[in-house]
């Protein structure tokens, strides 16, 4: 990964201290953008194996950036803003993240490790092999001191709490605003947009409004919601919302949940899946966007319009894209020229990506150099607050995916609870926020 | 080396998903036990749908039968210090709780076919009770066995506690069996060819209360008295035993360094195992429905895979006891209660003993994977079924554990759950026949602490019940005692 020459840094160049070394960095971005903008691709060791990590998901969605961060365990860089002189330290390596004497581990197990039946009953080695998976085990250090006094928590009541300002909250909340109800909308990221600001873009997208064309303090970013919970004064959300003086907690009571959250970049299998250098697809089109930061030569595997989308946005670009490997098809008419049907994907590299081979369909198998393999497969849909809130949730075998089951107009099997966009099931932004529209429709029906 | 991951956050490969499968692990929330994935960091928004995926693909499901696990909160991990900010009522009970879970498990998830026509000995409940004592059946060359599970093994309190195993009791009987259950587990793995993760780090109990102080005191005598090394220290030497511990308004701790923690699951998959392996029936997703009795006897148990016609019938379902009693018309004394648990993101080890504060019920300790894992009663918690998940507990905990630990403030929840306890009037077990019908006997009523008595409780009532030798226990912890009013109460129950 780079910096594409020719943009105009966004913001104030500074620089962060990884284990005694000084980074550049731009302060605000997240800071595993600038750690592999500066070319540190590996951030963590795996816990079991040892293995060499970097970030892949950039959506607090896995594990592979968690760091040391101010004394702090097990942080997020990929969402943890790069501050001057902040201090940064890979976990759960001996004596180094890059020369960890552990990852023997990884090396005298190649085909994993029973960790259920290993030496089980054998004398000594059962009792040595406690003691040091005891050593081995965890990830993070306690942090030495207290942590300091928060915010104080708030309750706040509204008539509709939309979760998620992607293309199917930001429409409901439109509609909710044109109607008069009071609502919440909650997103966790610092801008609005979900896919519409950070994904490869897609034809007839909606326009992502201004938080300033909604009802005065109906939007709220950096709010995250942690569970959809009840209590004796009915159903709330509980959100964490991060500003200036530090996280604050608050209990968000409403009429009508409207979950609009989107879905999770899933992992998905495949030899060295795990390796630094490969990214999930919306991490991609993220780090180009936002941060003007892409790889040198990429490789995209996966399947589903989003693929052959970040093939053109990086085209568009001027990042070099060695192939498209597409695992389902059929291609589309316009696919990049570099596109070819494939199947039994697999990373190379030691310590990072430097190329991806495959099954070529019709050709054998082929290996394209590159630094970066780009997963893009369609979302998760994040059915957690849905399935806390008593929705039913189920399996769409096609899409090898849950899904939150809902009416055409998002009503759950939950009088209170709707959801609209790609929790019931990937789709287009457009089909989100025609999702979002009828879902604030219904649910405003029922509301004085 | 070349691996394919299905699960980043705990190194789960797809082999080892495969492997599962190939123990019989075939649906998700038993996948996610044994192989670990989806308990990391993420909480499965990364591995589950990839999980899930390659069970339908291996066949390994119906596509019907492809359920999520149960998504806990909170979505995200957060900080101890931002829940213990949540305003909550206290003066009021808890109300509520997420996600419910206690409907029926998916009917694609029963397997086919019937269950056995008969057998000598039926078993209800396949937690650790059931299955430690169809096991011990077995060694004593009983395998005409069936034990009856309503979901997967660990769904109900075996699959939910905190994993503590500990000799300090309040009464001989309670101390002796404990005793005798940590010598047994330590044999586990030899006998059963599966860690279980025994770790004597000790237990710490900490008062506040003057009465309290004098209880531990009193009990350390009668621990002594029975060979368990208990002994009452300073809040000194407590620190000296865990670093940071702030022994806030406490007066005293008992600290036992032979007590410990271990990895629950793997008990129950260890008997079962050994159960399987000897011949006995371990049928899971089955639900009993009913019962057929003539003559004072239990004559068939009837499910929802086809009745079994038996000679001796074991209800050991624990919380769900009374439930299953009321089928065949026996009122049971006990009471389910809730109790709420968490656990963080694993740590390096910093945290040798199991520490809980008797006065409040809040414990908390290090798991073998490096996880704070914790919880603390409610004393306003109404009877009943309910496995909920509130933001009142995490709150509650939270503000009790960063008083006596201030440090883990900033340390994150990964996730929050519930199981029920099995609650008797005296904290202590039923046990032995019942009266009226002679051929049902009950081993539930362990009151949060089963789990640990499991092992030794199971070795003595297989002696009882293929012998016939008469055992003090079985009258002692017999249900007689409530309508006799004969009742000693056990004083040590936390969480």
């Amino acid at each position: 990964m780079r910096r594409l020459p020719d943009v105009p840094p966004r913001g104030r160049a500074i620089t962060v201290d990884l284990e005694g070394e000084s980074i550049p960095a731009i302060e605000g971005e997240p800071v595993a953008c600038s750690l592999i903008a500066a070319g540190e691709s590996v951030l963590a060791r795996s816990v079991k194996y040892h293995r060499p990590r970097g970030p892949y998901c950039f959506a607090a969605a896995c594990s592979h950036c968690l760091m040391r961060v101010d004394g702090q365990p097990n942080v997020y860089t990929c969402r943890t803003p790069a501050q001057a002189g902040m201090k940064l330290e890979r976990q759960n390596a001996y004596p180094s993240a890059k020369v960890d004497v552990f990852e023997t581990i990884d090396w005298f197990f190649p085909k994993g490790l029973d960790h259920h039946e290993m030496f089980a009953g054998v004398p000594v080695a059962e009792t040595v092999m406690a003691k040091v998976a005891r050593q081995l085990a965890g990830l993070g250090l306690l942090p030495r001191e207290a942590a300091d006094p928060l915010p104080p928590a708030q309750t706040l009541r509204t008539h509709v709490a939309v979760v998620g300002a992607g293309a199917a909250g930001l429409e409901a909340a439109r509609v909710l605003s044109t109607r008069g109800i009071p609502f919440r909308l909650l997103e966790r990221d610092d801008v609005l947009g979900g896919r519409l600001a950070h994904g490869a873009p897609e034809q007839d997208a909606p326009h992502v409004p201004e938080p300033t064309a909604f009802p005065a303090g109906s939007v709220m970013t950096r709010a995250t919601a942690l569970g959809l919970y009840d209590d004796e004064h009915g159903r709330y959300l509980a959100v964490v919302t991060r500003g200036e003086e530090g996280p604050r907690l608050i209990k968000l009571y409403a009429e009508r949940f409207l979950l609009a959250v989107g879905g999770h970049p899933p992992i998905h299998p495949f030899e060295n899946n795990d390796l630094p250098g490969v990214y999930a697809g919306r991490a991609a089109s993220l780090l180009l966007r936002r941060y003007a930061v892409a790889p040198e030569v990429a490789t995209l595997v996966g399947w589903g319009p989003e693929l052959h989308a970040l093939a053109r946005l990086l085209d568009e670009r001027g990042v070099k894209v060695a192939a498209v490997v597409d695992l389902r098809g059929p291609l589309p008419p316009d696919a990049h020229p570099t596109a070819c049907m494939g199947a039994e994907p697999k990373a190379h590299g030691l310590r990072a990506v430097s190329a991806l081979s495959f099954e070529a369909q019709g050709s054998g198998r082929r290996k394209v150099e590159c630094d970066a393999v780009l997963v893009s497969v369609p979302v998760s849909p994040g059915f957690e607050l849905a399935r806390q809130g008593g929705a039913k949730v189920t399996f769409d075998a096609k899409a090898g995916a849950f899904q939150v089951e809902a009416d055409a107009d998002g009503r759950t099997e939950v009088p209170d609870v709707f959801v609209a966009g790609d929790i019931t099931g990937a789709g287009t932004a457009k089909a989100a926020a025609a999702a979002g529209h009828r879902a604030a429709e219904a649910l405003a029906g029922g509301l004085s | 080396m070349s691996k394919a991951l299905v699960c980043s956050c705990e190194d789960v490969t797809v082999s080892d998903v495969k492997h599962a499968v190939s123990r019989g692990f075939c649906d998700v929330e038993s996948v996610k036990r044994y192989t670990g994935f989806g308990t990391g960091i993420c909480q499965g928004k990364n591995c589950l749908s990839a999980v899930a995926a390659l069970l339908e693909r291996e066949k390994a499901l119906k596509p019907e039968a492809v359920v999520p696990f149960t998504p806990r909160p909170p979505l995200y991990p957060t900080e101890l210090r931002v829940l213990a900010s949540a305003p909550v009522d206290e003066s009021q009970p808890p109300v509520g709780g997420v996600p419910q879970e206690l409907e029926h498990f998916a009917s694609a998830l029963r397997p086919e076919g019937s269950v056995p026509a008969k057998a000598k000995v039926v078993i209800i409940g396949g937690g650790i009770m059931g299955l430690s004592l169809a096991y011990n059946l077995a060694l004593r060359g009983e395998t005409d066995v069936v034990v009856l599970e309503r979901g997967y093994l660990c769904a109900g309190a075996s699959g939910r506690n905190g994993g503590g195993v500990r000799m300090q009791w309040g009464t001989p009987a309670l101390i002796e069996l404990a005793k005798r259950s940590i010598d047994l587990m330590k044999d586990f793995a030899r006998d059963l060819g599966v860690n279980v993760w025994l770790r004597q780090g000790g237990y710490i109990f900490l008062a506040k209360r003057k009465d309290v102080a004098e209880r531990l005191e009193r009990n350390a005598v009668l621990h002594n008295k029975y060979g368990v090394p208990t002994r009452i220290i300073t809040p000194d030497a407590a620190r000296d035993i865990v670093p940071g511990l702030t022994m806030k308004d406490c007066l005293t701790a008992a600290y036992n360094p032979e007590d410990g923690v271990i990895f629950p699951w793997a008990f129950l998959w260890g008997y079962a195992q050994g159960c399987q392996k000897r011949g006995i029936k371990v049928e899971t997703y089955t639900q009993v429905t009913g019962f057929e009795t003539s003559n004072g006897q239990v004559r068939k148990v009837k499910t929802d895979r086809g009745d079994i016609a038996c000679d001796t019938v074991v209800l050991a379902s624990g919380a769900w006891s009374p439930e299953v009693a009321r089928l065949v018309g026996v009122q049971l004394p006990n009471e389910p209660h809730r109790h709420e648990i968490l656990s963080t993101e694993p740590l390096k080890p910093f945290l040798a003993p199991l520490v809980s504060v008797l006065d409040t019920g809040l414990y908390f300790s290090q798991s073998m994977r490096g996880e704070i894992v914790g919880g603390m009663g409610d004393p306003l918690e109404p009877a009943g079924l309910n496995m909920g998940s509130t933001l009142r507990f995490v709150k509650r905990f939270a503000e009790a554990l960063i008083e006596q630990m201030p440090q883990v403030g900033s340390v994150k929840v990964l996730r929050q759950w519930a199981g029920c306890y099995d609650v008797t009037p005296d904290n202590n077990p039923v046990l032995g026949r019942t009266p009226g019908l002679d051929n049902l006997l009950q081993m539930s009523g362990f009151v949060g602490h089963g789990f640990m008595m499991a092992p030794a409780v199971a070795e003595r009532m297989a002696q009882w019940m293929t012998t016939h030798e008469s055992d003090e226990l079985f009258t002692r912890f017999n249900l007689r005692r409530f309508a006799e009013g004969k009742l000693e109460r056990e004083d040590m129950i936390i969480g």
